[in-house]
């Protein structure tokens, strides 16, 4: 009795082992029944396949026009896990992506679908590849620790973190996605794909939150070139380099604003003078404005490089000044740039890291020529930083003959100044304005924010980084634009860790183009090209109208204004009082049942 | 997504139901419609209405509430009265004083607030659905706005095939071309919407397409914004005239498409 006992007890323990084993991946393979993914397809053939494509390949009809490119199903390949490196996501993971997309991607959140909608395409997707059948693929969820405090020593240990892993290689000494390889990054099909600049959370395709850092790090992002760093840090330097690329952003939010308010100052805007004109600039409020691709007209930028700006402005007696900044991941200030070169509909096959050696296919201008660089002298002033030798700092004046920026693509890889080898076309930015406003108490008629129209034209400060000086266009449309020559405008250019800074400054008054009076609201438009991506012409990021506003020289304080209200008020309440009370006294004396007759003014004393 | 901020008009009724059954006077009955009236225009609606809007309303009914209360000499009587009796009987005179100090710090208040707010950029009206022309011209062929209709409309009962291709073709042209702004699921909300100004038009809405004959909705995907009347600030729009880009058939196709995508039909010919 007793052996068969024990040989039971042995079977048992056997069988129990082998659950024990087999339990983990066995629970980890579901695939959901037939109807499930039966109705998973309903919902992914409706929402999904345009981008995804029909067969789950990432070959939707969208998938040419944009970047970084719709997941490809049957790779089984996944960016956002919770799992380490190499893994299948869990359900939970493609529930998040599903429910709340990746930002600043062609993937949006999908609120509208139900918890068992979701689900079942869940179930779907996991059917385009075979490596979901197989236990071998799982792994279990890394466990994502509580943030540690973030304090100073934290942040310091992170930026330690930071530079022995070599996160600025790519990302940037400060985070702005700017590193010497940035420029050259791929992801497994080939195309570029940019390094997040960590100082804007609310880009992070990821998400924003400290587990969603301590995640991307910890487990890499599949398919990309930004590894999994479990095994080469400690949980306790992964928390403090959260907190460190945490402390690079100021918020979860891009908080974007409609309107920048022009400072007052008492003071002379010396362009030149670096130092006080930063100095200027701190005291005025900064906006960040979002940029959008311009897609509606010919140049078509599906994609574009840059998705906002920041804006000053200051202005004194005579003179007002714009600065404008945002990031780049190199600066491109040796190629040709204008708002009217010529662009294909759309660059069909924009093989960016390759961009270099396509020199001559389409690109050339038409019409008119490029203005004469003989003004550089006048005003094109170098903003020139020398701390840090690695990176570019100030603007080349690039004699604008022909050849210097036809490099070659290859020039790109590895290279550890990515400044130096040009793409074909540069860096630029522009200021739009309306040319003229309408008069007071007239109805705003703006020009049509892509360039103008032919009743409404805007004037476009134009600074083409390549030479850093400021050409003056109108615009009656896209397809009319000319050089002015009407107003002066000065500006100043510099490029430091991944930034573009450009500031502006021009007379306020203006006979040809529109003046800035005190509390006056003007609209404002902006386009910031990127010659990494190929944006010249119309081919840009462009923003709506926004408005600058002139706030008033001399602040009012509200003490007076406050004084009077109150003193009004307490007047009337005091004539009030007086005049009831003497017709409540009137009424008693004339009238014992006086308490109708008392009431309101009108009233008689009965 | 209700459009009324539904707590706060319960809270309202509730204060009515309060008031009826403690028989309040008239003055409190005239205070407080106008309170809550104010109270609704200023919170009571999701959907944000101009504060220029705002001030119009509440002076409509504010007038509204001095004629009400002055329309007989009685009824004057009746709302005056609790005010008499505060200004008059001693008993009342700590709250007359606090009033009397109250009401201007307020007014100061009120004029601090106003000075310190943030300046926000000036807003503008802008007509949503502007009157379409009578007829528009979309490559060399002419459409009458109030007699033309989606030519494939009728394939859904006459050639099912044929009516899928449409679809199809048209689901080609929206994601090749539309979902940047107008979103994958419709909702007025793609990548680029948050940067453009008008937001770009919502199709699930109920209010939009099922409102709109589909000869509308032509007339706005052939001309874009540049085609609108002044009043839908045609400046601002980022819909680009299709015309330039598309084939007469294809710009029919994604019309059909979107109606289809969100399962409404197109308002009927002639119905107003």
């Amino acid at each position: 009795m007793t052996v068969r006992a024990n040989h039971r007890f042995q079977a048992a323990a056997l069988v129990a082992a082998g659950l024990l084993l087999a339990l983990p991946a066995v629970a980890q393979v579901d695939l959901g029944t037939e109807e499930q993914r039966a109705a998973g397809k309903v919902v992914y053939d409706k929402y999904c396949g345009q981008c995804h494509g029909d067969t789950g390949d990432g070959n939707g009809y969208v998938t040419p026009r944009v970047q970084p490119k719709p997941r490809d199903f049957t790779t089984g390949k996944y960016k956002f896990r919770t799992t380490p490196n190499g893994m299948l996501p869990t359900d939970d993971d493609l529930r998040r992506i599903i429910e709340i997309g990746a930002p600043y991607t062609s993937m949006p959140g999908w609120p509208n679908l139900t918890a068992a909608e979701i689900q079942n395409v869940i179930y779907y997707i996991k059917s385009f590849s075979p490596d979901f059948e197989n236990p071998d693929r799982y792994g279990e969820p890394i466990d994502i620790p509580r943030p540690l405090e973030s304090t100073e020593e934290s942040i310091a240990r992170g930026r330690v973190v930071y530079e022995e892993q070599g996160c600025a290689n790519c990302h940037g000494d400060q985070g702005r996605g700017d590193g010497n390889s940035a420029p050259t990054l791929v992801d497994d099909a080939g195309d570029h794909i940019k390094a997040a600049d960590l100082t804007q959370r609310w880009t992070y395709r990821g998400g924003p939150t400290k587990e969603d850092i301590y995640r991307t790090f910890s487990t890499g992002l599949n398919g990309t070139p930004m590894p999994s760093y479990a095994d080469s840090l400690e949980v306790e330097d992964r928390q403090h380099l959260v907190n460190y690329v945490y402390s690079l952003g100021e918020a979860d939010d891009p908080n974007y604003g409609t309107l920048i308010t022009a400072a007052w100052t008492e003071e002379a805007i010396d362009l030149q003078d670096t130092e006080a004109l930063d100095t200027q600039f701190e005291t005025a409020p900064m906006t960040r404005f979002p940029l959008v691709g311009q897609i509606s007209e010919p140049g078509r930028n599906f994609y574009p490089s840059v998705t906002s700006i920041e804006a000053q402005a200051i202005y004194n007696r005579g003179e007002i000044a714009f600065r404008v900044r945002w990031h780049d991941l190199r600066a491109d200030n040796s190629g040709k740039n204008s708002p009217y070169l010529e662009v294909p509909m759309w660059d069909e096959d924009n093989d960016i890291v390759a961009s270099g050696d396509e020199g001559g296919d389409d690109g050339g201008f038409f019409g008119i020529e490029e203005e004469p660089a003989d003004d550089a002298g006048f005003f094109g002033v170098e903003e020139v930083e020398p701390q840090d030798d690695s990176s570019f700092f100030g603007v080349e004046t690039v004699d604008d003959s022909a050849g210097d920026f036809f490099g070659t693509g290859d020039d790109f890889f590895g290279t550890g100044d990515a400044t130096s080898d040009g793409a074909e076309f540069s860096d630029a930015v522009a200021l739009q304005f309306p040319a003229s406003l309408a008069p007071e108490g007239q109805p705003e008629l703006k020009p049509y924010f892509l360039f103008g129209d032919a009743q409404n034209p805007v004037d476009l400060w134009f600074v083409n980084l390549t030479h850093g000086v400021a050409d003056t266009f109108r615009g009656r449309g896209s397809e009319a634009i000319e050089p002015t020559e009407a107003d002066i405008v000065e500006a100043v250019t510099s490029y430091d860790q991944g930034e573009w800074t450009v500031t502006y400054k021009r007379r306020r008054a203006s006979r040809a183009g529109v003046s800035f009076a005190e509390q006056q609201y003007t609209p404002i438009a902006f386009s910031v090209w990127d010659g990494f991506n190929r944006e010249r012409g119309n081919k840009r990021s462009l923003s709506s109208w926004f408005y600058v506003y002139t706030e008033p020289s001399v602040q009012q304080t509200a003490t007076i204004p406050m004084l009077r209200a109150a003193l009004i008020v307490l007047a009337i309440e005091l004539l009030i009082v007086f005049l009831v009370r003497r017709r409540a006294s009137q009424g008693k004396a004339g009238e014992e049942s006086a308490s109708h007759g008392l009431a309101g003014t009108e009233a008689p004393a009965v | 997504m209700s459009a009324i901020n539904l707590p706060l008009v319960l809270a309202l009724l509730a204060a009515a139901g309060l008031m009826v059954w403690r028989r309040a006077n008239t003055f409190t009955w005239l205070l407080f419609t106008w309170l809550s009236l104010w109270a609704f225009f200023k919170f009571g609606l999701t959907v944000p209405i101009p504060q220029s809007v705002v001030t119009i309303y509440v002076g409509i009914m504010t007038l509204a509430v001095v004629s009400y209360a002055s329309s007989s000499r009685e009824r004057l009587s009746e709302t005056v009265q609790p005010i008499v009796r505060l200004i008059v009987e001693p008993r009342f005179r700590l709250l007359l004083a606090a009033l009397l100090i109250g009401l201007p710090a307020l007014a100061a208040y009120n004029v601090y607030a106003d000075m310190s707010a943030p300046l926000e950029a000036p807003g503008f009206g802008r007509e949503i659905h502007p009157a379409p022309p009578p007829e528009i011209t979309v490559h060399d062929e002419t459409v009458n706005m109030t007699t033309a209709d989606n030519p494939y409309l009728h394939l859904h009962e006459d050639d099912p095939a044929a009516w899928e291709e449409h679809l199809e073709s048209g689901r080609r042209v929206y994601y090749e071309n539309c979902f940047w702004c107008h979103g994958d699921g419709m909702g007025g909300d793609g990548m680029f919407a948050h940067g453009l100004n008008p937001v770009p038009s919502n199709f699930n809405d109920v209010g939009t397409l099922p409102a709109l004959q589909s000869s509308f909705v032509h007339w706005r995907i052939a001309k874009g914004g540049p085609g609108l009347p002044d009043g839908g600030t045609p400046w601002d729009s980022a819909m680009p005239a299709w015309e330039k880009f598309l084939t007469t058939e294809e710009m029919w196709d994604v019309n059909l498409f979107i109606y289809e995508f969100n399962d409404f039909e197109p308002r009927a010919l002639g119905q107003h």
